[in-house]
């Protein structure tokens, strides 16, 4: 038995590309072609591939709860589609609990427990009862024991009062706590979780988090993606920072704030503001990124800066805004978070 | 800094833009699925193969006498032929006018239709006019395939064939509006949309001369007012017999149309107050 | 807290042999619970079987003229002198078929827009099971239908049947694989087509105009009759038309059962090597998950 719970070594994922897909593009490495052209003659143009994943490497040790972070289009669903093996992987390889992906699928698959899709990953005509009991006999759990960890896990999840209901009269909750069940069902060592709150009202996706940590205590090993930076921050050991298909930072979330301990991020909140206003601030020496969020419907502008030394900044800043029409009501200088790590990294903010 | 709203006011050129939008909209989308538009062709076609060979068991000689003795002509495929062009316009309506709102619904884009200023029914109408003109080109192009597979006949004043059967399809969509408002607060309309198109066709003579009905189902198809459609079109294109005279045929067909445009019109506004009061409006 | 949690390393799941054929079975529960769970099922089990062969059997009354004197070459082609058990025998299997397309031809498909289909991907079951165990529950309604059809042709169109229920049962045991099997190929085909609708009318139309539902298959012109001979649905219809209506016996389908056969084996087979190269192509294009 291999160390790691997943290790993945250079994957790689190239599909076709296909016109008017839809799939939000990458930048850097994709190569999507236009609309293709019919050519005289029947001549094929070379088929053009989108790489969606770009050598990844990872390493996720048994016990721990790793989280891949990254925005849409970065790979992590690709990736996480290869580990589960619904996906073939171009080149590169990679073993879960042991079993190669693509040699050993069926072991693989025995091994995890995944949640996808959430609520539409449930047969909505059936109740949560038989759903769970449905997917037990897939997992090939022995009857007696399935029943009882079917009971167990209604109990867990306190749907007991409507376990005999429908999934369609369910609320999203409830039907993510199902397919959440669904994927304890055979104890598996390690759990894929897909954007678990993804959704789900605050309170909802608190008893998931925690639930996520008490499975940590249970001996699960997790991971698990999100676009939710505080989420990524709180219930991981370590996170890995994936963009355009490729991991480019993966470290404790400590270590990762630390790479941008010395820089700094000066967030201001402004009314008024304009577009050209950011290539003047960044024109500013010092100043590395800047993202701007607008605060509601008003007109009211978040815009957070990182700069090498606010001090020097500060009064270069305070001359290109004033003027125009434009407003300082607040500022501040603040710690970095995980979500300016990834802005240093990307130069993007995890929202777009 | 103030501004100034101003309201756009709907008129007459207005709603005719918006009429004629919403027509090219929906014509645009028919195209293109456009196996789908050649199988509206083709369907008919396929469904009139089984009849045609059968008549071929049942005729003496290459003719079916059997068939002139009950409707007035042994071209037994120019009048089922007929029957299929009417089954078309009843699946048009059925199926293309009963979901018509409840796939807006389903594909989501209901709610921002039904949030513009234009009255619904307007929407309904521009629906039936592309319906309308897109069932009579695959209709149009059936014909044409028909004539070259088994043989189309028509021997009598195609003009005034058309013009008799106008009242009958205005009055076909009437109905349309009001099916479309059932399909939306029901929740699994298939099985009922399948089976009453399906009777309707038959019921009406689409496959046969009503006569040959028993006495106890004949006088479903004497209240069906299609029935009186299709017999005023064969009469006039195939020189059959008719039930009642022609003339009669379609002054019954103007009074259906009218009354179903009323009725239509009343029972889709009836429902879509219901929806809008249970609210299930955007919920699947 | 410092309490060293051991971390799991396998799972709760048993595959053994008995296992698989569990979760055969948990397929065949799932899809009969939901199908009963959609009322308008039972609507159609009574009114298909009267109303679409209605429509044909009129229209052959109306050919048949007074007097009955369209019938001599009907006769002369079929051997029978009632068009209706005729007419109905052939529509019935005609709308077996269809069913099979639309249910079992869209079961995959069906699955994967609502996102079943990736759940069920994902568990270490052999992923053929999930069309098998859907067939079922569609098997026995169609055996329902079947049925109920036969009854109502008594009662309503007064047909009579004169031959041998178990032959006619023999029948439709040789004609399951050639049925399903179509169908489990249909499923592999559409499930990322576009226009998938099309295809079923393709399918469905062919049986239509070369199957003799509703005529004697020596009817069709010279260059369409191969076709009919390579359509399975051609050698059902005429062999249940024997077995039930006819007292001709074993000896006047023992042809069509051996090319039944043939045909089911084949059938089965395609469908399963079809399935295979779906399942494959969809690991490695993604097609699976992603409409």
């Amino acid at each position: 038995m291999t160390e790691f719970a997943i290790e993945a070594k250079q994957l790689v994922k190239k599909f076709p590309a296909r016109a008017g897909t839809g799939d939000k593009k990458t930048e850097g490495e994709s190569s999507s072609t236009p609309k293709k052209r019919r050519l005289p003659f029947g001549k094929k143009e070379p088929k053009a591939m989108f790489t969606a994943v770009n050598g990844v490497d990872l390493q996720i040790e048994r016990g721990e709860i790793f989280g891949l972070l990254g925005p849409n289009g970065a790979g992590k669903s690709t990736t996480i589609r290869m580990l589960c093996t619904l996906l073939e992987p171009t080149s590169g390889t990679a073993q879960v609990n042991g079993f190669d992906i693509v040699k050993r699928a069926n072991d693989v698959r025995r091994s995890l427990g995944t949640v996808l899709a959430g609520e539409r990953s449930i047969y909505w005509k059936l109740t949560g009862r038989e759903n769970l009991e449905y997917f037990a006999a897939l997992y090939h759990i022995p009857q007696t024991i399935a029943k009882k960890r079917v009971e167990e896990l209604i109990e867990r999840m306190e749907l007991k009062e409507r376990a005999n209901e429908l999934v369609e009269k369910y609320s999203t909750g409830m039907r993510q706590r199902i397919a959440i069940s669904k994927a304890l069902l055979a104890r598996p060592p390690i759990l894929l979780l897909d954007e678990p709150t993804l959704g789900l009202d605050p309170q909802a996706a608190r008893r998931v988090r925690e639930l996520i940590a008490e499975l940590k205590q249970e001996g699960h090993t997790i991971l698990l993606t999100t676009h939710y930076m505080e989420e990524a921050d709180l219930l991981s050991d370590r996170i890995g920072i994936i963009d355009t298909g490729k991991v480019i930072a993966l470290d404790t979330p400590e270590g990762l704030k630390r790479r941008i301990d010395q820089k700094e991020v000066i967030r201001l909140e402004l009314t008024g503001w304009h577009d050209d206003l950011a290539d003047k601030l960044k024109s500013i020496s010092g100043i590395e990124n800047l993202t701007t969020h607008q605060q509601g419907e008003a007109d009211l502008w978040e815009v957070n800066l990182h700069a090498q030394n606010s001090r020097t900044a500060l009064p270069r800043i305070v001359e290109s805004i004033s003027g125009n029409g434009t407003r300082l009501v607040n500022m501040n200088i603040v710690k970095p978070s995980l979500e300016d790590v990834f802005i240093h990294l990307t130069g993007k903010a995890l929202r777009d | 800094m103030e501004t100034n709203f101003v309201l756009f006011q709907p008129t007459l050129v207005t709603q005719f833009r918006a009429l004629a939008a919403i027509v090219r909209k929906d014509w645009k989308q028919y195209w293109r699925y456009p196996l789908n538009a050649v199988s509206t062709v083709l369907q008919p076609v396929i469904w009139l193969a089984p009849v045609y060979f059968m008549g071929k068991a049942f005729s003496i000689n290459g003719q079916a006498l059997g068939f002139a003795q009950y409707s007035g002509t042994s071209d037994y495929m120019s009048f089922l032929i007929l029957g299929a062009v009417l089954g078309n316009f009843v699946n048009a309506v059925f199926w293309g006018m009963g979901y018509a709102l409840k796939n807006d619904m389903d594909a989501g884009v209901m709610e921002s239709n039904w949030l513009t200023p234009v009255p619904r029914l307007l929407i309904l109408i521009g629906r039936s006019l592309t319906n309308l003109s897109v069932t009579a080109v695959t209709s149009f192009g059936m014909l044409i395939v028909c004539r070259f597979v088994f043989g189309f006949h028509p021997t009598g004043d195609v003009l005034k064939a058309v013009m008799a059967i106008i009242p009958m399809l205005i009055g076909l969509y009437g109905f349309g509006f009001a099916f479309a408002g059932l399909v939306l607060i029901m929740r699994e309309a298939n099985t009922l949309v399948d089976m009453s198109a399906f009777l309707v066709q038959v019921f009406s003579g689409a496959d046969f001369p009503v006569t040959i009905l028993p006495k106890w189902l004949l006088p479903i198809a004497l209240i069906l007012p299609l029935t009186y459609g299709l017999d005023a079109a064969r009469g006039l294109l195939l020189k059959t017999n008719t039930l009642l005279s022609i003339g009669t045929e379609v002054i019954l067909l103007v009074v259906f149309m009218f009354v179903m445009l009323w009725l239509g019109s009343w029972i889709f506004y009836r429902v879509e107050r219901r929806v809008r009061m249970l609210g299930t409006l955007g919920q699947h | 807290m410092t309490t060293q949690t051991i971390p799991l390393t396998r799972s709760l799941g048993r595959p053994n042999f008995l296992s698989g054929w569990r979760a055969l079975w948990a397929v065949i529960k799932r899809e009969w619970v939901i199908f009963l769970r959609y009322p308008s099922w039972f609507i159609s089990l009574f009114i298909w079987p009267i109303i679409f062969p209605l429509s044909y059997v009129m229209t052959a009354r109306a050919l048949s003229g007074k007097d009955g004197i369209g019938m001599a070459q009907f006769q002369a082609a079929t051997g029978l002198h009632d068009y209706t058990g005729y007419i109905a025998i052939g529509t019935i299997i005609w709308m077996w078929q269809n069913v099979v397309l639309w249910n079992i031809g869209f079961s995959l498909r069906n699955e994967q827009l609502r996102g079943t289909l990736e759940s069920n991907w994902l568990s270490p079951t052999w992923r053929f099971s999930y069309l098998l165990g859907s067939s079922v529950p569609q098997l026995i309604s169609m055996l329902m239908f079947l049925t109920v059809s036969a009854i109502e042709f008594v009662l309503v169109f007064g047909v009579q049947f004169q031959g041998s229920l178990w032959l006619t049962l023999l029948v439709l045991l040789a004609a399951i694989p050639s049925v399903y099997g179509l169908g489990f190929a249909f499923a592999s085909l559409v499930i990322t087509a576009k226009e998938a609708n099309a295809f079923v009318f393709l399918v469905r139309g062919l049986v239509m105009i070369f199957c003799g539902i509703t005529f004697p298959v020596s009817i069709l012109p010279d260059w369409m009759r191969p076709i009919a001979n390579w359509l399975p649905q051609t050698y059902i219809i005429h062999a249940i038309r024997s077995s039930s209506l006819s007292t001709d016996g074993f000896p006047a389908i023992a042809g069509d059962l051996k090319i039944l056969a043939i045909f089911g084996i084949f059938w089965l087979t395609f469908g399963y090597l079809v399935f295979n190269w779906m399942e494959h192509r969809a690991r490695r294009t993604g097609a699976i998950g992603q409409y």
